[in-house]
């Protein structure tokens, strides 16, 4: 029973899987070089001295939304190439569409974006310092987006839309209706009221684009790959309800204690507790649909989103936790939030994306595919975060403790040091991971991916995943 | 059984999709929408009828500090915490920010937050810092900006003269409201319970806690012998511009005008080295350091008074003497003082406080060589053209000699 190549491309856009997929591992290996290099700047903070546009505050603009837009934003527009005809068993509106969005993405909004916070135009904004111009082709990016992906899931009625598709709906429409609101508001609303709307964006970025896109793949590739249906749909949808109804209202937990007015800051708090409950219930119905494949699964994307599952639930208990104002006063504006934010992007986020991409590699028949290199990336990846992780919220801890002891500013930043080390010699299993990631996916034999895929549990036509990932068919089976 | 599971199905989840938009509209509305509703009145209510605005060239410097990123590492947000406030001033108000498009408020700490720093150091400071942060910071991490200079640090380019004029501003709004904008604020406050809110308002605090004053009153330092730790101290923090030896000859003092002091030329009672420790110097690079432990301060003070390599005053004869006196009654009083304690009719005007020699006395080379070339940077002129050598002898004696005057013991004793 294989997967022949005539039956997936009919369907599946393979090559705009394949490009999004290359696309997002360069701007990958691109944003992690600057986050390491500003990584190294705090250790030298004379490196790149006479280079203005290496220096550390542009850099950092261009690490974050080269992470966030870049790598994640193409590695999830590769996943959809080869989900949505998947979950709705139609192609994608246009071939030519898929083209201009991949052109756009890349030449309109990453370049000139990179290129222009470089070149100091740029807006101090989290999450949203790619300038106006640049702000403006990526809502158009998302409208071609939505033009591409939705009418897919309409053809068929809503009620056998599986818990992927309803987490790509969701945050196809609320990325698009949230980004201008993070981005341009800020430039027209002054001060402390315009940082209540920069605070609903740093948490919607995460929680209205990162999250539902990356939930959707693990949602998708956890039952593709075991071939059989996830423990419970109506958990899922459970979930994915009470994820839309308290993401968006989590924004003001960034400031609290701030001017902004205490109902706002305890009712963003409270939601944020609640928030940490829906990601229970989410993570329970993930690992539950994966009982039995072990901590390590052997299907490489599999291995990918079952640890980025574990991240998502480490990283929301944090999160949930850190909006308490007890844990707030001690670990906010640290490295401790630092950590967090590389667990939930690199951790969960990326992990996600990551097995995405391999899940789908393995589905094209002509694409090259080296299971040794990816099995290095996986590990080399899992040390580095973790590491990271460990270290920065150490480090977080005590910059908090010496900042509300009175100590002199200058003994924190002295007492960091070697936790910023530690850091930046964690960029060293990341860089090798990233690279391992590439090389898995860009070397090796074409169809190895197909090989293993057919040698394990066995590759199926993908008239008979997709109607498995519909509730209706789960209902069926069981 | 419902007979039509489907359509209920389907209803559900368009009613849920329905919910799903509200939910995201209600988020915009109770986190975005109504806290700018409420923070618009307060800032009515709270503050003052007219917030100046930036100067162009401070608007211009807004636009380097934004494009530098310096907000990812310096927060514009004081929060309603102790901590927060012992170290950086009142919590910001909503009022203070309602000229900033867009906010600075910045999401880590790695370097002081910024929301006060008005006038916590100099602009000669600021440039040296900006061109070579580790030349100040021996511990800094903050990137060097060599791009907004020429070459030297004395050499500001209009961008970095730019910044430094934004970050004059930074605080500015807030206190020249107060401290009847204090009052307004806290009357207008209606927060009778909020305790939060009213912190805000506890006592004048309204600028930088550690801002350079021009003030003689500072608390006396304890008694400290412990020179090891003064010494650490003192490599830590001073050494980049008043040098190892205190010879002022550290990395830092290239652009700083007037110059760091020359620890080993003088000799400092502990109370000048208390009195600039706590206060700095105003109008010179030095800041106020009384954020340290006062059980540092006087450690520090102890090891900066044992690098003085000035010796006591050598007998002088009696027409010296009287001549000094008459030289320093004609020509010093009007800014140093009758008695040499700095508070002369003028000293006043001045833009930063003449020297008092009761606390400090410099060596007579030191003294003689400031009377023939002044003191590059401050109101101390050259007196070569007024008076002759024998006069400016007879002068730098004379002053010298306030400090020993004013001590009952011998300086052999005290130091």
């Amino acid at each position: 029973m294989g997967l022949s190549t005539g039956e997936s491309d009919r369907l599946v856009e393979t090559r705009l899987v394949h490009a999004h997929g290359i696309a997002a591992l360069v701007t990958l290996l691109v944003s992690a070089t600057f986050g390491i290099i500003v990584a190294l700047q705090l250790l030298w903070p004379e490196l790149g001295r006479d280079i203005a546009w290496l220096s550390w505050g542009r850099l950092r603009y261009a690490h974050t939304q080269g992470i966030m837009l870049g790598w994640l934003g193409n590695a999830f527009l590769a996943f959809l190439y080869h989900g949505v005809p998947i979950l709705t068993g139609r192609p994608v509106t246009s071939r030519t569409l898929g083209a201009w969005i991949f052109g756009l993405w890349n030449f309109a909004v990453m370049a000139p974006g990179w290129i222009l916070v470089l070149a100091g135009i740029s807006q101090p904004l989290e999450w949203a310092e790619f300038p106006l111009v640049v702000d403006a082709f990526v809502v158009l990016a998302l409208v071609l987006a939505a033009v591409q992906f939705l009418p897919c899931f309409f053809a068929r009625g809503i009620e056998s839309l599986y818990v992927s598709s309803w987490y790509i709906l969701g945050g196809l429409v609320f990325t698009l209706l949230s980004y201008p609101m993070g981005n341009i508001v800020p430039e027209m609303v002054a001060g402390a009221s315009g940082a209540a709307f920069s605070g609903l964006w740093i948490h919607d970025a995460v929680g209205l684009f990162v999250t539902p896109m990356a939930l959707a793949i693990i949602y998708f590739v956890i039952p593709a790959a075991l071939r059989r249906p996830i423990y419970s749909h109506f958990l899922s949808m459970l979930g994915f309800w009470l994820l839309f109804f308290l993401y968006p209202l989590n924004g003001t937990h960034h400031y609290v204690f701030s001017v902004i007015p205490m109902a706002a800051q305890v009712g963003a708090i409270a939601a944020s507790t609640l928030l940490g409950v829906d990601v229970l219930i989410v993570v329970a119905n993930l690992f539950l649909s994966m009982r039995g494949s072990g901590f390590v699964p052997r299907d490489l994307g599999l291995r990918f989103v079952g640890t980025g599952t574990f991240f998502y639930l480490i990283v929301s208990v944090q999160g949930a936790s850190q909006a308490q104002m007890a844990v707030n006063q001690a670990v906010h504006f640290t490295d401790w939030v630092v950590g967090h934010s590389h667990l939930a992007m690199l951790g969960f986020a990326s992990f996600a994306a990551a097995g995405g991409l391999v899940h789908a590699w393995q589905r094209i028949a002509w694409a090259r595919y080296n299971a040794r290199a990816l099995t290095w990336a996986y590990w080399l990846i899992t040390a580095g975060i973790v590491i990271m992780f460990v270290d920065l919220t150490i480090a977080g801890l005590i910059q908090g403790r010496m900042w509300a002891d009175g100590t002199p500013w200058i003994e924190s930043v002295r007492a960091t040091r070697p936790y910023w080390v530690v850091r930046a010699l964690s960029g060293i299993p990341l860089a090798g991971g990233f690279i391992a990631l590439l090389l898995g996916l860009t070397t090796g034999p074409r169809g190895a991916g197909l090989r293993e895929v057919e040698r394990s549990i066995g590759a199926e036509p993908i008239d008979e995943i997709g109607p498995r990932l519909a509730p209706a068919a789960a209902v069926e089976v069981s | 059984m419902n007979p039509h599971p489907q359509r209920v199905l389907r209803m559900s989840y368009i009613v849920a999709s329905v919910a799903g938009v509200a939910f995201f509209v209600m988020s915009v509305a109770l986190l975005g929408w109504w806290p700018k509703r409420v923070l618009d009145e307060q800032t009515r209510a709270m503050g003052p009828p007219y917030v100046l605005p930036l100067s162009e060239s401070a608007r211009r410097g807004r636009v380097v500090y934004s494009r530098e990123g310096c907000a990812y590492c310096h927060t514009q947000q004081i929060r309603y915490l102790h901590s927060d406030m012992t170290r950086f001033g009142a919590p910001t108000l909503a009022w203070e920010t309602r000229l900033d498009y867009p906010h600075l408020w910045g999401t880590r700490r790695i370097g002081p937050d910024l929301t006060r720093a008005a006038f916590t150091r100099s602009a000669d400071w600021h440039f040296a810092h900006l061109f070579s942060p580790r030349a100040i910071v021996p511990a800094s991490v903050m990137p060097a900006y060599p791009a907004l200079f020429d070459g030297e640090p004395d050499r500001p380019r209009q961008e970095a003269r730019d910044l430094v004029a934004y970050l004059e501003t930074l605080g500015r709004a807030r206190e020249l409201a107060a401290p009847e904008g204090e009052a307004r604020a806290r009357e207008a406050c209606n927060c009778p319970d909020d305790e939060m809110a009213l912190m805000a308002f506890d006592g004048a605090l309204n600028t930088h806690p550690a801002r350079a004053r021009r003030t003689r009153e500072a608390p006396a330092l304890p008694r400290s012998e412990d020179l090891a730790r003064g010494r650490l101290l003192y490599g830590e923090h001073c050494a980049t511009c008043h040098g190892a030896t205190g010879q002022a000859d550290g990395p830092g003092i290239r652009g700083l005008s007037p110059a760091p002091a020359n620890l080993a030329e003088h000799e400092y009672s502990t109370e000048r080295v208390a009195e600039v420790l706590w206060n700095g110097v105003s109008g010179a690079a030095m800041p106020a350091w009384r954020d340290h432990p006062p059980a540092d301060l006087a450690a520090l003070a102890a090891a900066v008074r044992s690098m003085s390599r000035v010796q006591p005053n050598p007998p002088v004869p009696e027409t010296l003497v009287e001549l000094g006196a008459r030289v320093y009654r004609e020509n010093c009083v009007q800014c140093h003082g009758d008695e040499g304690g700095g508070d002369g009719a003028a000293a006043a005007q001045l833009p930063m406080a003449p020297t008092n020699f009761n606390r400090q006395r410099p060596s007579l080379d030191r003294t003689l060589r400031i009377l023939r070339n002044g003191i590059e940077g401050t109101p101390m002129a050259p007196w070569t053209s007024r008076l002759s050598d024998a006069e400016l002898i007879a002068v730098a004696h004379h002053v010298r000699g306030y400090y020993e005057r004013a001590s009952a013991v011998p300086s052999n004793i005290r130091r």
